[in-house]
Order: C-alpha cells, then structure tokens, then sequence
C-alpha cells in the first residue's frame, strides 16, 4: 500500500514540476468544527488567485500562481500532517495559513518555522501568535488579533450608551479569547459586566443559559460561531424576549442568520468585523470584485483571506523568484507604507509597478495591512447592522 | 428582568428540560432495543436521526420546488421514515448481520464505521453547512400565555414545543400498544429478556431483529425531526452530539427497557438544563460550560451504582 | 534534491506520527488483546498525559499555570505515572463493568477530562491550549537550553549557536524519529516479556474464561487493573510524545475522541489484537494510509480537474476530507469481514511452546 501511495506522490511531483508556476500551500480548515466558515474563505483565496492569474501571472514569464489546498480540520494533528504534505511534497514557498488559531500556531512550531517557510494566517486572532517566534520572521496575519477588536466592540457598546452587560461565549480558542478582552476593557472603560459564562458549542438547547444570564441585564453580548451554536443561542434569547440590545463579533457575521432567523427579528443586533466599509476605496474594490465572483464579501475573515492570497502573489513578485528565504522580506516590503497604493485586484498595476523597480503598499479589503515587527496587523472594524435583509457595515472610527 | 414573569422556573429551565427530554427519550429507545435484543451499543443511531432529518428536509424542500406545496415537517417526515428505516435494514444485513456469533466487539467497531460512513456521504452530498429547516422564530404560544397569565401562572410555550411533546405521547401510546398487546411486540420483549429461551419457543429472531429495526429507526428518524425541528436548521453532527446522551438515558433507565429508556430521557434532559439554574445564589448552580458533563456524571455513577438501571434492565 | 530530501522528511514524519499511535497501539493492546477490558477512552489518557508533559516541561508562560520548564524526561516519566494514576482510579471504580459497559463509561470518563481541561482556564489555558512545547533533540536549540547545565558546560551560548547554525535545518528530525522508534522498541521488548510470562498468560485465561481462572484461585480484578494500569502508563508517554511532535496542543481538536480513539482502535483491529507486531504494525499501516489518501484523493480530483470540464470540481475540493472519513470507513468494515482477527493474529504464548 504504502508503495502505492508513495509512487502515485512521485507521479503527481512529476507531472506537477513540469509547469512553471509558484505553489503557495493553502491548508483550510474544510472539514471539523466551522466548514461553513470555510467554505467562502476557501473562495476568496482562489478568487485572489485567479485574478493574478488572469492579469498575466507571476514575473515576466508569466508563471501560475497555483494554491495547493489541503485540509488542516482545525485540529493540529491535521494541521500538522497536511503541512508536513505541503511543504515536503509538493514543495510549496509559502504557507497561506490554517483557519484556527490552534493549528496555526501547531503548525508553525512543529513544521514552517524550523522549515523555514513563511505563513500568513487568514484568521488566527490569537495573541499567543505575537509572542511565538524569537530570532526568526516567519509568521505573519492578516487578521488583527483579539485584543484590538475586543477593545474595539468594549468602546463601541459604551458609545451606544449600554452601560451594563451580560456576556456569553462559546468555549473555543477564538470566541473565549475575544470575549475575555471585550469583558475586561468593557469593565476598565466604566461599564458593568454583569454575568460571564461560557457555553459548550453546538448544543441543541442554551434557554438556561439564556435564562440565567437574562436575570442579570437587558443586554447580551454574543461571542460565538453561527456555524456552532451561535445561531441556536440567539433563536433561544429572541424567543424568551430575554434581551433588548444584542451585540458580539465576527463569528456571528453571516447572511446565514438573516435567513435563518429573519430580518425583523434582528433589529436591535449589532455585530463588529475586521474589515472596511464602503467609504474606502479599497472596500469598494473588494466589493465589486467579491459580488461578480459571487463570494460573499462581509462573510467573516473573507476579506482577509483575500488580501492574504493576493499579498502572497506581491510578496513571490516582489522577491522575483519562489524562494522560501526571500518572502518574508518582501512581504514586509509590499504590505507596509511608503510606496504607490495597491487595491485588491490590481495586480498588473502592482506588477508594472515593481518591474520599473517602484515601490508598492497594499491596502486591502480588510484594511492596511502594515506588519508591525511581530507580523500582526493593527486591524480596522466596522459595525454591521441588518438593513434590507443583508448586513450593511460602517466603519468604526 | 424576571420578576415580572414571576414563573421563570417553569418556562426557562422545566419545559426546555422537558422538550430536550422527549428527544433524548425516543432516541434513547432505539438505543435500549438494540442493546437489549441484537446486544451491541449501535453507535450508527444519532447518524439515523441526523439522516432522517435530512430526509426530511429534502422531502419538504422538493415538495415546495415541484408542486409548490409547503408540507408541515411531521408530514414529510412520513416518506423519510421509510427510507431511513430502508437504508437500516441494508447497513444491518450487509454490516452487521455478518457479525451475529462473533464477539461483540466487532460489531461495535462496525456500527462506529458505520457512523462514520453515513456521517460523511450525508456531509459530501448535502455539504458541511447547515440548512435551514424552519425559518424565523417561534414565539411563545399567545392564546395559552393570555389564558394562563389570568390565572398567574404565565406559561411560555411555543408552538413548536406543544407538537414535540404531543408528538412523543403519541407515539410512546403506538409503542406501547406495539409492546403490550401484538405478538411481534411480545416476542421482542421475550427476545429482549432471554434470546436462547425465545429461541427454542420457535420465536422468529430474524424477524424481531427487523421489527427492532423498524421500532428503532422511527424513534430515531422522529427524533432527528424533532430535533430539527426545535432548533430550526440541520446540521451534519447533530446526531452525534445527542448520542453520548442518549446512551446515558438507555443505561439510567435499564438496558432493553424501553419505558426505562423514556424515563432515562427526560431525567437527562431536565439535569442537563436544570444544572445551570441559579439554586444557590445568582450564579449558574454548574458553568454551563460543563453542561455536556452533567449527563455522563449521572450515567458513570448509574453505572457503578446500579448497572442494571432504574428499572431492573438487562446487565451483561 | 529539494524532491528527495522532502519524501525524505515526509517519510520520517509518517515514522514519528505512525510511530505516536503505535504506542497507543501498544497500550490499548495491554488492555484488549491482553485483558479484554473495552477502553474507549483513550484520547483521555493521552490527554492527560500531553498536558502533564507541556506544564511541566514548558518555558514559564502568561497563559497558562507555570511552565515549570523541567528537563523534558522528567515530564515524560510523570506524564506516565499521572495517567497511570487516573486509570487506577478509574479501574478501582469501573473495571467490574462489563465490556460494553466500560466502553460507555471510558468515553464519559474521556469527555469529562476534556471539559475540565477546557474549562480550567488558569490552569491550562483553556480551549486554546499550550503552545512552545519542547521536542526533544530540537530543544537543544532553544536558548534556555543551551545557556544553562549540562549544556552550558561545554560551550558558551555563541558557540552553541554557531554548532545549530552550521547544521542542516532538519537535523533534529532523524534523531526525533529515532528516539520514538527505540521508545516503541523497548516497550514492545518490555510487552513481550509480560505477555509470556505467568502474568500473560494469567491475563490470556482470564479474559478467555473468567470465571475458570477465579475458581483456579487467580485475583481477576486486580489483574485487570493492572493491565488497564499499564496500558495507560503507555497512552500516557504517547500522549507525552504527541505534545512534542506537535507543538500545541488543545483540549478540544488534538483530543477528540471520534478520530483519535477511533483511529487506535482500527489500528488495533486492522493490526491483529493481541499481537504486539500486530498493533505496530497496524497502527503505521493505517495512519500511513490516512495521511496519503489526502495526497491520493486530492491528485485524484486534480486528474478529474484536468481531463474534463464537464462539471466543477470545486465542490469536490472543499468536500475531499469527507471522502476521506468515507473511505477509512468503509476500509475498516473491509477489514473487519475479511480479516476478523487481524493482518497478523494473535498467538497464544501457551501455544508458543508447542511450535
């Protein structure tokens, strides 16, 4: 068996080196706790991909800019095993990274950082990842990390003029992270955080929950995945009328709930994002680009999976070759200020940019991405409120 | 917020306990038959429930493409039903009926691929996301809110809830008349309680395994729909996230009893949601976050304690 | 080059994987093959074990309890001995249970460790678990190791560096590999002699008949304790190993019983229960097949990609893994039927003479 296996591997090595192309690895968490997260994300990153493609490939030969993609399930024994593939066999330059905070950082210990290979996480929020590497400039986000949106959706709660709160947040890397910054600044900044509880994901009930914390405040704030349990948690408060005012992050953001739960039984929801709103230029050009190809745009970490795919295209640009050792420099270079302002999807201006030896800085859907020395990103948010039937975001100043 | 309520016991901790029960209990009634006639723990049984909801859904779904009729999810649960019970029969006669005299740890491993196998071809046709199965929210019933609040005690049920309940006393009344009073029902029970016994009495062990079948897969398919229907969308793991539970109710009631296994169901249901009521000051009596504990807690001591259950259920 | 040395690494990463569920393997075998005692629990033990391991032998760290920073055998031996200990717990308590009964009660035992590592926040950092685990022989790179005894004595802190530097980037990784290699051998040498020894064989005839070796006079309970003792001595160390190779490690997805466990007991049932060999065997076997069928299946649907355009193979991308889980399952309901007791069967160490 293992024979097999290991010359179908030799046959797919052989016919794959064959085109010249870079291969950047793409491990998704498809399979486990949030595919239907991962799913639009998978579609932006090939949107970003094709759009490269599309406007003459990569350096003057015009090679493809092909994703490996594999399956890290957001577990770190996949993460792991898939990047282990990637990088040993299909010989990718660059790891555009696993969903989870816990696979990315799984996989960037034990297999891209002594590989020396760079990631770029789509989505990894957790703070752990700053403090991850010494000595070496490997690993780098495109989403901010919690601490800044949890203080993010804290000022903006208290600017709504709620004073007190109930918090409830499902028990998983990201959403009992970013609820523990949110309840914290929340206190620090004058409010009242009246109950604290986690709930186990996927339940088929939370109406104790929603009880015990609806005793305490008018007011829930809502740190949970739609895809696991979020939604089950909101039907269950909505229909107790245990709340006035709802509020919570990123991974409550999806049309998903207005279809499930209904437009008019969203009025008084406000969830935050890690992204624009149509009052930049380089929102509006995500926009149109994401709503030709049919990916939803505001879908949580979409944008950032976008501006990851298509800054890794700049990066192998920029460093002229798909050397591993030469892209973490040039992604510091093309993602960072000075140099002529890239929008999403204008690779050809970037490209011609570059060729006459210029200077290019993206910013991106979800915002600036300018690394700072730990590979994070300072992050921009917005509000998103139901207007019409669809989310309609604002930019939080 | 409360207080004006006044009945926040009853509407926010009980009746939920008790909906959550009725599904634990028609699940769990397929779990206690097939442990007690064919003896293995099927772990493929939360996979029939996910199943047939999904059936479900897809029954109702084309019904509203093609005819453009809107069926109420108990009707197109009817067709569902067959099929689930359908693909049943073919998993046991190709799956585990080869395992009938071998010990039973083989036909435990085959149930858990089996659970795999459905789970995933479930996940690669109709995909991992979840879809919707009744839109909207189901506020609570207006007419027994009027009524009962004239009597101050405000109950809050919605619809939904009335039909889950409803729907499980019937068909435990259907069972029930199945078990006491028809002859392939007495040779279950007779099975149940000793095989080589109702062997040599000329019982027809291979057509009571088909009935176990039949019985279990509409509990189940029931249950899925139930489910689905109180929390409103489908999703692929919904059935093994009530699985670990549902076993707990089978062993609180006594393996191969069915009543115990109803009983064992709302036990569960009610301790799970109960164990986050504030009873000793405002906090939740236990996080919420080891919810999914309560049940297991209540199984493993059951199973040190009285491994024969609360109604005197088989012990191997 | 690049090619070469990559199957290389890949091969050598499958031996350390392989070799990690090989323990388990082994483990698990001491208390099926050997005792016929049901444990479903074993992501549990390797729970257990993993987290004892990273906080004791972690650097001192603002998200979780301590970071002890101890040398990394220390961690491992005590990985052992608390897993170990838990399951004499838990044998005291359960182990009169019979097989399907002790199988419900370990998977309940299982999920109840989960919760609490996932709900001890201070403690273990919650459901985003440790990270900066040390692996051994890669270790040696991390400057708390290299500035302080014994490593301090032969070289100053730049000498040190410059050694790592002019090494190849992988060179930790043969070693690593090595090192769970001789760890599985001596268990399974340690395994063998148990398994023919008396106590072996009183193991073999009380999980044959238990009832003829209590009235031969044999202690059947504490037997069995000692097996499921000893069994999650093993899962522990391989739930210590595990830490290392990965790095991080999580209550919720490193852990999850539904692959983890399952996947053993396949290994296990695919192997040969009963045969140590078997259990290796079994267990390299299987996991080599579950990670290349991502390789297999992926190239698949890229062949299909490629000659036709019929319809879109996106939607088979996205939804390879679960065909994946499809095709374990239905192997396993293959190897089951066609070889019910194993690739390699059990023999019997009383039979052993007679050959």
């Amino acid at each position: 068996m293992r024979k097999i296996i290991l010359s179908s591997i030799a046959a797919l090595a052989m016919t794959s080196t064959a085109f010249a192309e870079v291969k950047i690895g793409n491990p998704m968490g498809l399979t486990g706790p949030i595919p239907d997260l991962v799913a639009p994300m998978a579609k932006a990153v090939d949107l970003a991909a094709k759009h490269v493609n599309e406007q003459g490939g990569l350096f003057a030969g015009g090679e493809k800019y092909t994703i490996v993609r594999a399956d890290s399930a957001c577990d770190p024994v996949a993460a792991v095993d898939a990047v282990t593939k990637l990088i040993n066999i299909n010989l990718v330059s660059a790891i555009i990274g696993p969903v989870c905070s816990g696979s990315t950082i799984a996989q960037a210990e034990s297999v891209s950082i002594p590989a020396g290979v760079v990631t770029l996480s789509v989505s990894a929020s957790s703070p752990a990842i700053s403090s991850m590497e010494k000595g070496t400039d490997l690993v780098f986000r495109t989403a901010a990390s919690d601490a800044y949106q949890g203080i993010a959706l804290a000022e903006l709660t208290l600017a709504k003029g709620i004073k007190d709160i109930a918090v409830s947040y499902a028990n998983d890397d990201y959403n009992a992270a970013i609820a523990g910054v949110f309840a914290k600044s929340f206190a620090d900044k004058g409010g009242k955080v009246t109950a604290n509880e986690a709930h186990e994901p996927s339940k088929a009930s939370y109406r104790s929950e929603i009880a015990t914390l609806g005793a305490t405040s008018d007011n829930l704030a809502l740190f949970a995945y739609y895809g696991s349990g979020g939604i089950t948690v909101m039907r269950n408060a909505l229909e107790t009328t245990a709340f006035k005012n709802f509020i919570g992050a990123d991974g409550m953001l999806s049309q998903e709930v207005i279809d499930q739960l209904g437009a008019e039984n969203l009025t008084a929801v406000t969830f935050t994002t890690s992204a624009s709103d149509d009052s930049t230029a380089a929102y509006g050009a995500w926009k149109s680009l994401a709503d030709a190809a049919g990916v939803p745009a505001a879908d949580p970490f979409v944008p950032n999976s976008y501006d990851a795919a298509f800054m890794m295209a700049l990066a192998v640009e920029k460093a002229g070759s798909g050397d591993r050792d030469k892209i973490a420099a040039s992604l510091r270079l093309i993602a960072n200020a000075p140099g002529e302002v890239i929008l999403p999807g204008e690779f050809a201006k970037a490209k011609k940019i570059l060729a006459a030896g210029g200077d290019i800085h993206y910013v991106g859907a979800a915002g600036p991405q300018d690394f700072d020395e730990n590979g994070d990103v300072a992050g921009r948010f917005s509000k998103s409120v139901v207007k019409d039937g669809a989310w309609s975001a604002e930019l939080i100043k | 917020m409360w207080a004006s309520f006044g009945f926040e016991f009853v509407n926010f901790y009980f009746i939920p306990g008790l909906v959550l029960g009725c599904i634990y209990a028609l699940g769990a009634i397929g779990i206690t038959l097939t442990f007690g006639i064919l003896r293995f723990a099927n772990f493929a049984h939360g996979e029939v429930m996910m199943t047939g909801a999904y059936f479900t859904w897809t029954i109702s779904t084309l019904a509203g493409l093609w005819l453009g009729w809107s069926l109420h999810p108990l009707v197109a649960a009817i067709p569902a039903i067959f099929a689930a019970i359908g693909i049943l029969m073919l998993i046991d006669r190709y799956f585990y009926k080869p395992f009938r005299n071998a010990p039973t740890i083989m036909v435990v491993m085959a149930s858990f691929g089996m659970m795999l196998v459905v789970r995933s071809t479930v996940q690669f046709i109709w995909g991992p996301n979840q879809l919707t199965f009744v839109k909207g929210i189901d506020k609570p019933n207006e007419a027994v809110r009027q009524f009962t609040a004239d009597l101050d005690l405000m109950i809050l049920v919605p619809n939904k809830h009335f039909w889950i309940m409803a729907g499980t006393v019937i068909i435990m009344l259907c069972f029930t008349y199945l078990l006491e009073r028809t002859r392939i029902g007495k040779a279950m029970r007779a099975v149940s309680d000793s095989p080589d016994l109702a062997r040599v009495t000329g019982i027809d062990v291979e057509a009571v395994v088909r009935a176990t079948w039949v019985v279990g897969g509409f509990c189940a398919v029931a249950a899925g729909v139930f489910l689905a229907m109180d929390i409103q969308f489908l999703e692929t793991t919904m059935g093994f996230r009530m699985l670990l539970p549902m076993f707990a109710a089978a062993i609180l009631g006594g393996i191969g009893r069915p009543f115990g296994a109803v009983f064992g169901g709302l036990i569960i249901g009610l301790a799970e949601e109960l164990s986050a009521y504030p009873w000793i000051g405002d906090a939740p009596f236990i996080s919420p976050g080891y919810k999914t504990g309560v049940a297991f807690t209540i199984m493993i001591i059951m199973l040190i304690v009285r491994p024969s259950g609360l109604f005197k259920g088989r012990t191997f | 080059m690049d090619q070469l040395l990559g199957f290389f690494l890949y091969f050598l990463s499958l031996l350390t994987v392989g070799g990690i569920y090989a323990l388990l393997a082994l483990g698990l075998n001491v208390q099926w093959g050997f005792a016929g005692l049901f444990n479903v629990g074993i992501a549990g033990f390797a729970a257990v074990g993993a987290y004892t391991y990273a906080l004791l032998t972690t650097d001192v760290s603002p998200f979780h309890m301590g970071g002890l920073g101890l040398p990394l055998a220390i961690g491992a031996i005590a990985a052992m001995l608390l897993s170990g200990a838990i399951a004499g717990v838990i044998g005291v308590i359960c182990i009169r249970l019979r097989a399907d009964y002790l199988a419900i009660a370990t998977i309940g035992i299982a999920e109840i460790i989960k919760l609490f590592l996932k709900n001890q926040t201070e403690l273990t950092n919650g459901p985003r678990g440790i990270n900066k685990i040390p692996r051994a022989w890669e270790h040696f790179t991390e400057e708390r190791f290299y500035t302080s005894a014994p490593m301090s004595w032969i070289s100053d802190a730049a000498g040190w560096q410059a050694f790592f530097d002019s090494l190849p980037r992988w060179w930790w990784q043969p070693m690593f590999t090595l090192t769970i290699l001789l760890v599985i051998f001596g268990v399974y040498i340690l395994l063998e002699r148990a398994r023919l020894s008396p106590w072996g064989r009183m193991m073999t005839a009380i999980r044959e008949n238990e009832h003829a070796a209590q009235a031969a006079g044999k202690d059947v309970t504490r037997r069995r304790i000692e097996a499921f003792i000893l069994g999650a001595v093993i899962m522990g160390m391989a739930g210590a190993l595990f830490a290392q190779h990965l790095r991080l490690i999580d209550p919720t997805n490193t852990f999850d019983p539904a692959k983890m466990t399952f996947l053993v007991w396949v290994m296990l049932i695919a192997g040969g229960s009963g045969n140590n060999r078997g259990a290796i065997l079994g267990a390299f076997l299987i996991w080599t097949i579950w990670s290349g069928s991502e390789l297999v299946i992926n190239t698949s649907i890229e062949i299909i990609a490629n000659y036709q355009d019929m319809f879109d193979v996106g939607v088979l991308r996205t939804r390879a893994g679960y065909l994946r889980m499809l095709l374990i399952g239905i192997l396993l309901q293959f190897i089951l039927q066609r070889y019910p007791s194993g690739i390699l069967p059990e023999s019997r160490p009383a039979a052993i003479g007679k050959q």
